[in-house]
């Protein structure tokens, strides 16, 4: 994947990206099908927004948790989750956020 | 205390319901994991390779009724007509909507159920009906399964 350069996202990409995760939350935290989660009309347009949204989404991971991993590969490209880790989302996030430091997109 | 009120619109029997928060919120694991007796995974057969969701090797993976229920016999369950408590045996409810499951509870040894519901808490519940009907977004109970405390799962 190519290196890509990591902004702060503009105020109107994260205005737009909170009101649809918090959408997407609402709707969805009590279902255990992480593909029809996906499905959820808010968390495609989330995707659709691009890989600008990227460091939006692996903030919202770190204080908030989620299933956001389908978002991430599919944006990103990547799976840096060993499959050994199948299921255990805390040691998921943590892939995923360890991913996110070493590409710069957070601290 | 009540679920936050936009959670009680999704399962809106819960609102005439009595239940109780049993867990703070969590997306380490979820309905089928804690019906299975286990909160350290997130548990649902998503056919999908990539997927998060653990799945026990031997169950099959595909989003069905039939998936869950082959995999709860996995653990010594198997189909019963009722879901009153019946001393010596433990029982789980599979719920679905439109043919595809939703939920999965598990009766407690007074006779309630407890259920954790997605990623958000674990609830004890006096009957199934509180989190069923046509406006839950879990639809109704489409299968019950029981196995004897005294099961050693296969």
């Amino acid at each position: 994947m190519q290196q890509q350069t990591k902004p702060d996202a503009p105020a109107n990409l994260e205005t737009q990206f909170r009101s649809l995760a918090d959408q997407w939350r609402r709707e969805t935290g009590m279902l255990s099908s992480i593909s029809q989660m996906a499905a959820h009309p808010a968390y495609q347009e989330i995707i659709a927004m691009g890989p600008d949204v990227i460091p939006l989404l692996l903030r919202e991971l770190q204080e908030r948790g989620g299933h956001w991993f389908p978002a991430l590969r599919a944006l990103s490209g990547e799976n840096p989750v060993p499959r050994e880790y199948t299921g255990r989302i805390p040691k998921i996030r943590e892939c995923w956020l360890e991913w996110g430091r070493r590409q710069g997109y957070i601290d | 205390m009540p679920l936050e009120y936009y959670k009680e619109l999704l399962l809106p029997n819960l609102n005439r319901a009595e239940y109780q928060i049993t867990s703070p919120e969590s997306d380490r694991y979820n309905c089928i994991a804690w019906a299975a007796g286990h909160s350290d995974r997130w548990w649902w057969p998503d056919p999908d390779p990539d997927s998060d969701s653990y799945w026990p090797a031997t169950a099959p993976r595909a989003e069905t009724i039939a998936s869950l229920q082959a995999m709860f016999q996995q653990l010594g369950y198997r189909e019963c007509a009722t879901d009153a408590l019946e001393p010596g045996f433990e029982k789980v409810a599979i719920f679905a909507k439109d043919n595809f499951p939703t939920h999965a509870a598990r009766q407690l040894p007074n006779g309630n159920w407890t259920s954790k519901l997605g990623a958000w808490q674990d609830i004890e519940h006096q009957s199934l009906n509180a989190l069923a009907g046509n406006a839950s977004i879990y639809g109704d109970v489409d299968l019950l399964l029981r196995r004897s405390h005294n099961t050693t799962p296969l």
